[in-house]
């Protein structure tokens, strides 16, 4: 939903626009001055240099997450490029703002500005589900009164199910008058509880932290060096040659004697969705997950703070070399063709949300060519490939001319 | 958004009533002489019943006067148009003969425009009255044609026959036993590659107004649809000319900086900025280096040796063409879809090496156009030459004067070859027309969702037919950075 004025609208992009300015988490400073800057640039040269935040994370292998517990290290990773996911949250970490506005409601009756995303959606939520009453409503009035005509004047007049008297989904306005004596009501009797309990607001305390999953942060600290990622246990920062094996490993089945550490596979489920997510944050989108749209992965023009995600992506696993998926343990999901009916579901619910369903193909290399070796660095990259098909419904009734 | 979701007569409504109306017409379109049935009494004239709004909920007492009223006057109607007599004009009726051996009903006498799209002619040997021998050409219908035109009541059909039948004049051209429509579906599903599924599809397309042949010629007779013109296969075309080159440029440039970059290219660190250039100091630089994965269809899928792929179930099979494209069945231009039909139940979705195959021979799609809703009246005329073209079936004027061009395309859309014509006059003439109006970028997400190439997939489930087209994406060709 838009906002309601052009002005808060206009006001809140701008907002959003200085907010959420960098993209990434690193960003650029020029300590030159005004003068020598242009001077240095015909020259191709410039004294800016690269500010790196230096994040810290906890690797946690029971979630396959990486938890971002400090407040300053989430919002920057939330606010340039949208890494992660607040646990409490739906997207943006938001429950320390909602615990003290609830506070400040139940303390002082009033509701602050701003509103959160989880607010805003249950607003929507209210005002969608009082909308389908009131059409209810209108639609069984304009029935009432056709069985009426018809009984009396024996008239047939086929009641309407849209049309002037019945609201649409343009027409419709949500009766503010009559709603807030209500919640008014609620915050009498939550005052009253306030009161009645001892103040514990002071304690409050942050509970939320960012949670990154493995692909979000194998990207931020492999590409930009922007986070390190801590052992829970030691406390201390893990090697990127570490994370490398050892997000690897949570994805293997448990190796059966201890000693003996699982054997990297070409098609970890890791390095299969790694590949799909960087190629497409490489090309500038924000990828975030896609699970209540069944799919892996939504893509964002600029982010969801900006617009709705354009497409929906499934990455879907090809196996150069048949034999190697008959003989792995691995059993990736996607690897064989969809039925045709699942093909409709996840179509229908995408194309339902305006979203296009993508089907992101990676081609894992054949274990024939290459020696498994190459599985110890990231430079086994350069042998996947990445590329997609879009799917839409034809209707050939609209395709005539 | 809202909005749309909400109504409660959103999308379905309108294309369920498309549906029948388009029926209507196309019906209406093809008989084009006198319609008898106009001139019937209403009564006895039949009529569709329009689908109309679902009811919102009966009331709680069960079915009120009013609600029962409407229903019975629903039901009555579709009795209505059920018992009616299904007529035809005598100027529209043909007559054939099945010939089992050969699997195709040779037509004696052909009627009504039906025709103008349907069927192919064949030199045969025929025995002539005086008992000689001759090869003559006469016209020739594949089962899906014979069934779709039998079962609409345009084609009386009989069945070859060594026994002698006593015919009216009126059929003194046929001989035979006369075939049902039950018996055609019998006889004729099951041969030269017609399945149940197909014909589906294909009776499905006609009636829409598709002309609509087979993508791979059952015999040497039948008429091969022209190749796709050159330009939109992507060879030698001024289109892609420019576009190869940038390709190869890109690629190039690739080649180079990657075997430059192998010594230095540090796996471990991919992304390094220097101490003092400028250029690397900017967001556009890092994502353009982060662009290392392998990408886009360019990309060869690799195929271990000594690996037999599996027979790939999809080839396209029937050529499809709009109805506003010019259409001779003699020489059928390129078709606008190619078609697959697989069942949905046994067949599942293809895999990604059997979309490449279709890939492989499908033309190049052209970018999507922006939809101008009014453009300006001042420039409104040089505009549309340009970009959009008011009437489908003149070719704009660049066409014209370039007979070459108007050969090579004339099944794309209007609107795709003039692009093609003005981009080849472009190269043609040096100086080059000034442009009223500089074409607007297409949007970038109809690109992205348009894609490079199409797979259209038909899948048929018990008689129900849900349409896809798959197309080959290049997310790569244009990054936001």
């Amino acid at each position: 939903m838009k906002g309601r004025g052009p002005n808060k609208g206009g006001a809140r992009h701008h907002e959003n626009n200085r907010i959420y300015a960098h993209p990434l988490p690193l960003t650029f400073s020029d300590p030159s001055s005004n003068r020598t800057r242009p001077i240095l640039g015909l020259l191709g040269l410039s004294r800016s240099q690269v500010i790196n935040p230096h994040c810290e994370g906890y690797y946690d292998a029971s979630t396959r997450s990486v938890w971002v517990v400090n407040q300053r290290d989430s919002e920057i990773l939330w606010r340039r490029g949208f890494f992660g996911k607040g646990n409490l949250s739906r997207s943006e970490p938001s429950w320390f703002v909602r615990q003290v506005k609830d506070r400040q409601i139940r303390r002082v009756g009033s509701n602050a500005s701003k509103m959160t995303s989880e607010e805003l959606r249950e607003k929507r939520r209210a005002d969608r589900k009082q909308f389908k009453l009131d059409r209810a409503a209108a639609i069984a009035k304009v029935a009432a009164e056709a069985e009426t005509i018809f009984e009396t004047e024996g008239r047939v007049v086929v009641p309407a199910l849209f049309g002037p008297q019945i609201p649409s989904g343009a027409t419709w306005k949500p009766k503010t008058d009559e709603s807030e004596p209500a919640t008014d009501g609620n915050s009498d009797e939550t005052e009253a509880i306030v009161k009645n309990t001892p103040d514990i607001e002071e304690a409050l305390e942050d509970m939320e932290h960012l949670q990154l999953t493995l692909q979000e942060a194998f990207f931020l600290t492999w590409n930009f060096d922007c986070i390190t990622i801590l052992n829970p246990d030691t406390d201390e920062p893990l090697s990127l040659k570490d994370i490398w094996t050892s997000f690897q490993q949570v994805f293997l089945a448990p190796s059966t004697s201890i000693s003996l550490t699982p054997v990297l596979e070409f098609d970890n489920p890791f390095l299969v969705h790694y590949a799909a997510y960087h190629h497409y944050r490489s090309l500038g989108w924000v990828v975030k997950t896609g699970l209540k749209f069944c799919v892996d992965y939504l893509l964002y023009k600029r982010g969801p703070v900006f617009t709705h995600a354009e497409f929906a992506i499934v990455v879907c696993p090809v196996y150069e070399d048949p034999q190697d998926q008959e003989s792995s343990a691995t059993n990736i999901q996607n690897a064989s063709p969809f039925t045709w009916s699942w093909l409709s579901t996840i179509n229908r619910a995408n194309s339902q949300v305006m979203k296009t369903l993508v089907l992101a193909y990676v081609t894992i290399p054949a274990q024939c060519r290459l020696s498994k070796e190459i599985l110890n660095s990231p430079a086994c990259f350069a042998h996947y490939s990445v590329r997609e098909v879009i799917v839409r419904r034809f209707i050939p009734a609209r395709m005539r001319d | 958004m809202d909005d749309n979701l909400e109504k409660p007569t959103a999308e379905l409504k309108a294309e369920a009533g498309d549906d029948l109306a388009e029926e209507d017409q196309s019906s209406g379109d093809e008989d084009q002489g006198l319609d008898w049935t106009k001139l019937m009494p209403k009564a006895a004239r039949p009529v569709i019943p329009k689908r109309g709004d679902k009811e919102y909920e009966p009331s709680k007492k069960g079915g009120s006067g009013l609600q029962q009223h409407i229903l019975q006057r629903s039901r009555n109607a579709m009795f209505e148009a059920l018992r009616a007599d299904r007529t035809i004009s005598n100027k529209s009726l043909s007559y054939g003969t099945w010939h089992p051996s050969i699997a195709r009903v040779s037509v004696t006498v052909a009627r009504g425009t039906v025709m103008g799209t349907i069927g192919h002619s064949v030199p045969r040997e025929t025995v002539m009255p005086n008992g000689n021998l001759k090869t003559q050409k006469r016209l020739e219908l594949l089962p899906e044609e014979a069934i779709y035109l039998i079962e609409r009541g345009s084609l009386l059909c009989w069945k070859e026959s060594e026994m002698e039948y006593l015919n009216e004049c009126i059929f003194e051209s046929v001989s035979g036993s006369p075939m049902t429509v039950q018996q055609a579906y019998t006889e004729m599903i099951g041969k030269e590659d017609l399945t149940m599924d197909r014909y589906q599809v294909y009776a499905y397309l006609k009636r829409l107004g598709y002309a609509v042949t087979r993508t791979k010629p059952p015999s040497i007779f039948y008429p091969t649809a022209a190749p796709y013109p050159l330009s939109s296969t992507a060879s030698f075309s001024p289109l892609s000319i420019v576009g190869r080159i940038s390709a190869l440029f890109s690629s190039w440039i690739s080649k180079i900086s990657f075997l430059f970059l192998r010594n230095t290219f540090n796996w471990w660190r991919p992304l390094q900025f220097s101490n003092w250039f400028k250029k690397d100091k900017n967001y556009a630089f890092i994502f353009r280096s982060l662009r290392f994965i392998p990408s886009g269809n360019k990309v060869p899928i690799y195929i271990p040796p000594e690996t037999k792929l599996p027979l790939s179930p999809y080839e396209p099979f029937f050529n499809l063409y709009k109805p506003p494209t010019p259409f001779r069945k003699s020489a059928p231009p390129p078709p606008d879809y190619q078609m697959v039909v697989v069942n949905a139940r046994t067949t599942p979705m293809p895999s990604l090496r059997e979309l490449t195959a279709i890939y492989d021979n499908a033309p190049e799609l052209l970018p999507p156009q922006r939809r101008v809703r009014n453009p300006p009246q001042a420039q409104g005329v040089s505009y549309k030459k340009s970009a959009t073209n008011p009437n489908p079936n003149a070719l704009p004027d660049t066409q014209s004067q370039k007979p070459d061009q108007s050969t090579a395309s004339p099944s794309q859309s209007s609107e795709k070859s003039s692009i093609i014509s003005g981009l080849a006059s472009w190269f043609h003439r040096k100086p080059a027309p000034p442009p009223a109006k500089p074409q607007r970028k297409p949007n970038p997400f109809a690109v992205l969702r348009q894609g490079k190439k199409t797979a259209i997939i038909a899948t048929v489930d018990a008689g129900t037919i849900n349409i896809f087209r798959f197309a080959q994406g290049a997310f790569e060709v244009d990054p936001w950075f």
